[in-house]
């Protein structure tokens, strides 16, 4: 291999003022900063000569928003003011994410976390001292669906599986999950040129969604969909999958001289530039060809190739090629060694190439493997049975340095620590002010009735069947609880339940694991920082819900924001971490992985169109017995209907208050730590079989939670009154509000008196019944507020969301 | 006697594990194997006893769903063709009853002409939920026998309309071929045809999916007992094969 030769693709950054530098970043679109424009000057003017396109383009992909996360992991001045614009508090964080995030992991010390935030997902014990581990990794894909939303999803799926294969050295996806935020689907917007409708958005989405994970044989059956005018522009797509992975095959090793063995489709000029372009704000000129073209079957033959291969032990490392493409992959196995590599040697899909665009392509389907010599031979004979394409492309070295040729003419000559710790700290300014609250109830004298029904075909408490049903929830036969329970599959479910007997490979064993996911954009608008205190009870409480074990349980966070650059969102942002911290530490849960993305917002016109930040919270737990899950469709008439945590004072962030217009917008406090205690009385009355039915409130409030369980064959017959008595709060929070903790159980009526014991100094009140199929009537003390038939209102619930 | 099962696989087959535990759990020995193992002669077909080509989306179902797979099977014609032959079970769920199909084995063809088809849905997309289904009880199928009258099955597949000739359906009904029926057609099949088998009845292709409600935790209701319907279709395959 010859050395670097001088003016061949040279970008002259020795040569360039820093005014020239900026303008040369904004023309190659690297998204780097003042700081780190000048860090790379200084480093080649140590190296006596100029950087070349693919030197450069590496390190603006290494360094991106995108793959390091500069803005949550970096050093924040944070101001909290309170509504009249008192400071509150004012504190300096050096690291945001560790400060945050991390802290709850490592102050909690869960000892069945087996990897946190290092590898491609986190992984926690399927149980205490099983071989097994289950690992979990939720990725957002907002940017490129966008643009180009079936491509875009499709390529979301593909990534975020990528990780799951790419944990320790392999694990075997068993759930994929999925959470949407759109702009509403049933209502007219403006749309400008160069921008998709809602409408095209979320069916581009949820086909994309659909092709690639049936394809892949992997059940899509957790998820959520949330509308608000919001993300009209900057709709979010989180997409999320969890693997089942051997303790023994949790560690990675990458030996010298090992071969650099790339698995999967051929190398195209398609999403060139993607971590990049994702670390900057969507504009009227953001083209779609930064979005990658997804072939689910490649992938497939990865995964069956890559598992074979696994079980035979004949590669000792692995990763996915995600954004930035070989130059991540390679470097991030290299990185404690050194890599050569002959680009030449990429089979490629397109001939009109540059050298760099081969090394930064972000074409799908490929993983990279550290392959020792003497393995190559079976693994390449099984990649020939599996029909899936493969090739070699350099050697692990010893050196510390990344050197990569075409066609034996050196393109990039650098050093590892270099691209992987040069990183410069950037501060942000966050200022978080809190909204104008309002405490008292506007809108008086309401139709139960009328507004129920409007409250269950509003889009955010709807049916998602039309949906659901296009995705194959059922595949590998171990989807135990689905998203739709009862005979009928009327009822949506809480979390979804995995019993992976074909997986661990034994019929007789019951142990299993649940998903559950929890967003609430609504209450981040009127306070970021509550808000992750309910998104994060809310995962948790579905859990519970189904009687997973939420002493061992983990949790995912993804955050959302708008650009960070703006002191209040950034502000929103912290609010909302500082929340989180203090939500996790308050429920006992760590966080084992999670992803931030940044600048979704959008500028037309002149005017700024961008999204609350938005927290999803994925949360996975270890089932020990599937057999004793809890599904939320009544079971019976007869039964005693309890309804177990504290209703609340507020409307704040409701669906009632969006339909009925009231400015009450006050959301009460809840107490995680409190919460945490009545979760487990509850599981613990799981386990002893008093419960048949459980339900969380959630969007639409209690009446919702209760219509959706009498849609499975047994109704309901309640008195609200007693709730608004025991107390304090009115009617209409009682039906429609959505403070506090609430889970409704239908208890066996045998077992009545062992459950009122057992709930002793809980919170928790009876209402009343449940019924037969027709019934489904609520009564404040003598009044009736609503006496119908639910399959009548099941008409107003059964709406096409994707029309 | 354990029966040997070659679970058939391709690039893009995705069911192949669950038809395997299927299988496992009736006391069968079973083997995945890729279709490519079986043209470049590693493996042979004379091995086994029953055959399941599972679900999924053999090479991504470009073409057509199941195409370019039983374009692949049928350079071994005359292997499958013996197999068949000998009476030994045949099952092809959903993508493999899009194989048999296409492969002209389902409706039978002596030359091997593809006689009927599998189409898009009504709806337009693919759709996953449970239908409940019917049996032909004159049908010679030997998967079907002694089931119930009525149960319900989960379906998941993009392409499931069977589509033939006037003709050719009404021989399927006439000689009971019509093994399995829709008692709510889900996807527009003609005469609610949900699996039909061949005149000897050891060869079965249906859309639904037997090995996803094997067990009564795969149910979305929940009652006693551990097994479930999709347990009746593998017994008796395993059943038959030991007394060939």
């Amino acid at each position: 291999m010859r050395i670097l030769e001088k003016n061949q693709d040279e970008i002259n950054f020795l040569g360039s003022s820093q005014k020239e530098l900026l303008s040369l970043n904004k023309k190659y679109g690297w998204s780097l900063n003042d700081k780190e424009l000048l860090m790379v000057k200084n480093y080649f003017r140590m190296l006596k000569r100029n950087p070349t396109r693919a030197e450069i383009e590496t390190v603006a992909q290494t360094w991106s928003e995108h793959c390091k996360h500069k803005t949550f992991s970096g050093p924040v001045d944070f101001i909290w003011k309170d509504e009249n614009g008192k400071v509150k508090l004012s504190k300096k964080f050096k690291n945001l994410f560790k400060e945050t995030i991390v802290y709850t992991t490592k102050k909690l010390n869960k000892k069945y976390c087996l990897s946190v935030f290092e590898d491609n997902a986190g992984i926690i014990e399927l149980y205490d001292k099983s071989d097994w581990g289950i690992c979990f990794k939720v990725e957002t894909h907002n940017h490129p669906c966008a643009l180009e939303p079936y491509g875009g999803a499709e390529t979301g799926v593909g990534g975020v599986i990528r990780d799951i294969l790419g944990v320790g050295l392999g694990a075997k996806p068993v759930i994929d999950t999925d959470v949407f935020c759109f702009a509403y689907n049933d209502r007219r917007y403006e749309i400008p040129d160069g921008f998709l409708s809602p409408h095209k958005i979320i069916s581009g989405v949820v086909s994309g969604v659909r092709d690639y994970g049936n394809k892949m044989g992997i059940p899509t059956a957790n998820g959520s969909v949330y509308f608000d005018d919001d993300y009209l522009f900057n709709p979010l797509v989180f997409v999320g999958s969890a693997g089942l992975i051997k303790k023994k095959k949790i560690t990675k090793k990458v030996e010298v001289g090992s071969l650099i063995f790339v698995l999967g489709g051929p190398t195209g000029r398609d999403g060139i530039g993607g971590a990049t372009f994702s670390s900057a704000d969507i504009d009227e000129d953001t083209s779609s060809s930064h979005v990658q073209i997804g072939h689910a079957i490649n992938e497939k033959k990865v995964l069956d190739v890559l598992l074979k291969a696994r079980d035979l032990d004949l590669y000792t490392a692995v990763t996915d090629c995600g954004a930035g493409g070989f130059s991540s992959a390679v470097g991030e196995l290299a990185s404690d060694c050194g890599a050569v590599v002959e680009l030449k040697n990429v089979l490629l899909k397109d001939k009109n190439i540059n050298p760099w665009e081969i090394w930064l392509s972000e074409s799908q389907e490929r993983m990279v493997l550290a392959v020792k010599k003497e393995c190559v031979y079976e693994l390449k004979r099984i990649c020939e049975i599996e029909e899936c394409q493969y090739y070699i492309i350099g050697e692990f070295t010893d050196d510390k340095k990344l050197r990569v040729s075409y066609d034996d003419k050196l393109i990039i000559d650098i050093d590892m620590s270099f691209l992987h710790s040069g990183l410069p700290r950037i501060e942000k300014k966050a200022v978080y002010k809190e909204r104008k609250i309002n405490k008292n109830l506007t809108v008086k004298n309401i139709n139960f009735l009328e507004i129920f029904k409007r409250v269950i075909s509003e889009l955010n408490v709807c049916s998602r069947r039309s949906i659901i049903e296009q995705y194959d929830h059922e595949v590998m036969g171990q989807t135990v609880l689905k998203p739709f329970c009862s005979k009928n599959e009327s009822t949506p479910s809480d979390a979804c339940v995995i019993w992976p007997y074909n997986v661990v490979g034994n019929f007789n064993d019951y142990r299993g694991f649940a998903v559950s996911s929890a967003i609430n954009p609504s209450i981040s608008k009127i306070s970021p920082y509550y808000m992750s205190f309910y998104v994060l009870d809310e995962a948790v409480r579905n859990l519970c819900c189904v009687g997973a074990d939420i002493t061992r349980a983990a949790l995912l966070d993804n955050f959302c924001s708008a650009n960070p650059n703006i002191s209040e969102v950034m502000g929103d942002f912290t609010a909302a971490a500082i929340g989180i911290k203090e939500a996790a530490i308050d429920m006992e849960l760590p966080f084992i992985s999670g992803k931030d993305s940044f600048y979704n917002q959008t500028v037309i016109n002149g005017k700024n169109y961008k999204i609350p930040v938005t927290l999803l919270i994925s949360a996975v737990a270890p089932v020990d017995d599937v057999r004793i899950v809890v599904s939320s469709d009544f079971k019976n008439e007869g039964n005693p209907v309890y309804v177990v945590g504290e209703f609340m004072k507020g409307l704040g962030g409701s669906v009632y208050s969006k339909i009925s217009g009231e400015k009450d917008n006050y959301i009460s406090p809840i107490d995680l730590k409190k919460n945490r205690k009545i979760y487990l009385r509850i599981i613990d009355a799981i386990r002893k079989n008093y419960i048949l039915a459980s339900h969380d409130v959630s969007d639409g409030g209690l009446l919702s939670a209760m219509f959706e369980m009498s849609l499975g064959g047994y109704g309901v017959d309640v008195d609200i009154s007693k709730a608004c008595k025991k107390y304090g709060v009115s009617d209409v929070e009682v039906a429609f509000g959505e403070c506090g903790s609430r889970i409704v159980l239908e208890v066996d009526k045998r077992f009545e008196d062992k459950f009122i014991e057992l709930m002793k100094g809980l919170p928790f009140i009876k209402l009343g019944d449940t019924s037969d199929e027709n019934s489904f009537i609520i009564k404040n003390d003598d009044v009736v507020l609503i006496n119908e038939n639910p399959a009548v209102l099941k008409k107003f619930w059964e709406r096409e969301v994707l029309r | 006697m354990k029966p040997k099962v070659i679970i058939l696989r391709a690039s893009g087959t995705n069911c192949d594990l669950e038809t395997r535990s299927a299988f496992d759990f009736v006391g069968a020995r079973t083997e995945l194997v890729h279709i490519n193992e079986l043209l470049n002669g590693a493996k042979k077909l004379v091995d086994y006893d029953i055959m399941a080509i599972p679900g999924g989306f053999s090479f991504g179902d470009d073409i057509s769903a199941g195409k370019i797979f039983a374009l692949r099977i049928k350079k071994l014609k005359s292997d499958f063709n013996d197999f068949i032959k000998a009476k030994k079970p045949v099952i092809g769920i959903c993508n493999g009853f899009q194989v048999l199909v296409k492969t002209g084995f389902l409706p039978y063809d002596i030359e091997l002409k593809q006689r009927a088809t599998l189409y898009s849905n009504d709806l337009g997309h693919f759709i996953c939920r449970w239908v409940k289904v019917r049996v032909n009880k004159n049908s010679p199928c030997i998967f079907t026998k002694g089931l119930p009258d009525e149960f319900y099955l989960p379906i998941a597949h993009g392409e499931g309309k069977f589509i033939s000739t006037r003709s050719i359906i009404s021989d399927l009904k006439q000689k009971n071929l019509d093994a399995l029926l829709y008692l709510e057609n889900p996807n527009g099949s003609y005469s609610d045809i949900a699996g039909i088998t061949n005149n000897s009845g050891n060869v079965f292709g249906l859309m639904p999916h037997p090995e996803r409600v094997f067990f009564s935790l795969q149910q979305p209701w929940k009652n006693k007992g551990i097994l479930s319907i999709g347990y009746e279709f593998f017994k008796n395959a395993v059943n038959y094969a030991r007394g060939l």
